[in-house]
């Protein structure tokens, strides 16, 4: 692989005496969507969160964009948020701000953290908006709209700072299976149009048909990874084996 | 009994005042104090809970005593009216501050999250998603307090502020007895109170109609 923009090397996370996260190395290229699955507890969601920092492990590398950091001593203020500022991060629950409308969810981070003006922020979000097939909801507060409604705004939020990479957090997990649906279509238009995507997620038809790789996590390590197809029609291990024939059969 | 009552709405502007600076003082300083409370480190949060513990530890009309007696004979010399504004405003800080911190208590986990992961700075985060939310929420038990305040601040009498506290003593004794001057302030302190409460309700059901959830 050449030049992957986003790069872990020997990431550990440990929550007192659990060690949630082993050892994981991890390179993905520009424009590759990346599916991360595996059973609760493995650890998923604590390593995509460390990719923003969100999470801090304990050491490590980490690669995004232009950074390179070595976790072994706390990052400044200052590099955390140029880290943050190049990755774009959707959550479970959505976490809209209730108390601003729509549109300025979306224009006002534009305007605090790249400093851009009112009318070019709006114009952004205007254009996200569309993208998001939500342009009729911009004077509309969060708790007017439905669960997928919101997502997708959450979505167009975090694409506003034009992020080199996207991190999703079971973005459909909170959602009925219509809504979800709805949020998936926006994330396939997303890969289509080359966005670098890290997707943590339970939808394996999602991950199988969108994914370029699939990574299998169980007891905070990567398991099992590659091609969809492969991974998910013909997994090595009796373990992912096992996991993916649990979620075919729920459904 | 209505002489009585009229010759107490002078002292009302002295008593309005009182609680309308101690409030604004107390809301003001409160904030400082909630973020140390809040604080990462050990010392800013256990310098802020003595604060809290001590302000609120203390009988109003002590505070009132020490600062009047104590640290206007000192250095700095306050008039009566000073010093109970500066004295009721720094406890009110105590009990605001643990207002606010309710209000941080009450939202959700993700809202900060969202805006560290957006890439804000903490004050950015501060002044734009938590506080605004805090604030919102903090309305109902702010208003609460600001109608105790109004109450608690007849101790300002007690180091001569002619509030209407004042005033009812005055005309207590020139009556020589009978009850009716603190009937009159009764009735007066509930009509000052009924429209804080209302207008906090007011304003409560408005910022809760746009952004229910």
């Amino acid at each position: 692989m050449t030049d992957p923009i986003v790069s872990l090397k020997g990431i550990n996370i440990r929550y007192g005496t659990h060690h949630a996260v082993r050892d994981v190395s991890l390179d993905i290229a520009k424009g590759e969507v990346v599916a991360m699955v595996g059973p609760s507890g493995a650890g998923k969601s604590t390593l995509l969160r460390a990719i923003n920092m969100l999470e801090t492990p304990a050491s490590g590398t980490l690669h995004v964009g232009d950074f390179t950091f070595a976790l072994d001593r706390p990052l400044g203020q200052k590099d955390l948020l140029a880290l943050r500022r190049s990755t774009g991060m959707v959550f479970q629950q959505f976490n809209l701000f209730p108390h601003m409308t729509v549109q300025r969810n979306i224009s006002l981070p534009q305007m605090r953290v790249l400093g851009r003006s009112r009318e070019e922020a709006d114009r952004v979000t205007a254009r996200l908006l569309e993208r998001v097939h939500l342009a009729d909801k911009a004077q509309a507060y969060p708790a007017r709209l439905s669960g997928g409604q919101q997502q997708r705004i959450a979505i167009a939020r975090a694409l506003a700072l034009d992020p080199q990479v996207m991190l999703f957090d079971e973005p459909t997990s909170a959602l009925d299976p219509e809504l979800g649906l709805e949020v998936l279509s926006v994330m396939r238009e997303l890969a289509a149009d080359g966005m670098t995507m890290i997707v943590v997620t339970h939808e394996i038809a999602f991950a199988a048909e969108v994914a370029d790789r699939v990574i299998v996590m169980a007891d905070g390590q990567i398991i099992e990874e590659g091609p969809p197809e492969q991974v998910i029609r013909n997994p090595s291990l009796p373990r992912t084996q096992k996991f993916f024939r649990a979620i075919l059969e729920r459904h | 009994m209505l002489d009585t009552f009229l010759a107490l709405l002078h002292g009302v502007p002295v008593s309005l005042a009182v609680t309308g600076l101690a409030f604004a003082l107390g809301a003001v300083l409160g904030v400082p104090l909630v973020l140390m409370r809040r604080a990462g480190h050990w010392l800013p949060r256990l310098l802020a809970r003595i604060y809290i513990e001590i302000a609120r530890g203390i009988p109003p009309v002590v505070w009132l005593f020490i600062i009047f007696f104590g640290l206007g004979s000192g250095i700095v010399t306050l008039t009566p009216f000073q010093a109970a504004s500066l004295g009721m405003g720094l406890i009110s800080a105590a009990y605001l501050a643990e207002i606010y911190r309710g209000g941080f208590l009450t939202l959700p986990a993700g809202q900060d999250a969202a805006a560290v992961a957006l890439g804000m700075t903490r004050l950015d985060r501060l002044r734009f998603v938590l506080a605004p939310q805090v604030l919102r929420v903090s309305i109902p038990p702010m208003a609460t307090f600001l109608v105790s305040l109004l109450k608690d601040t007849t101790v300002a009498s007690t180091i001569g502020v002619r509030d209407v506290m004042m005033l009812v003593t005055q005309q207590a004794q020139a009556a020589g007895g009978g009850f009716a001057p603190f009937i009159s302030a009764a009735v007066l302190y509930i009509l000052l109170s009924i429209p804080v409460a209302l207008l906090a309700r007011k304003m409560d059901a408005r910022l809760r109609a746009r952004t229910s959830r």
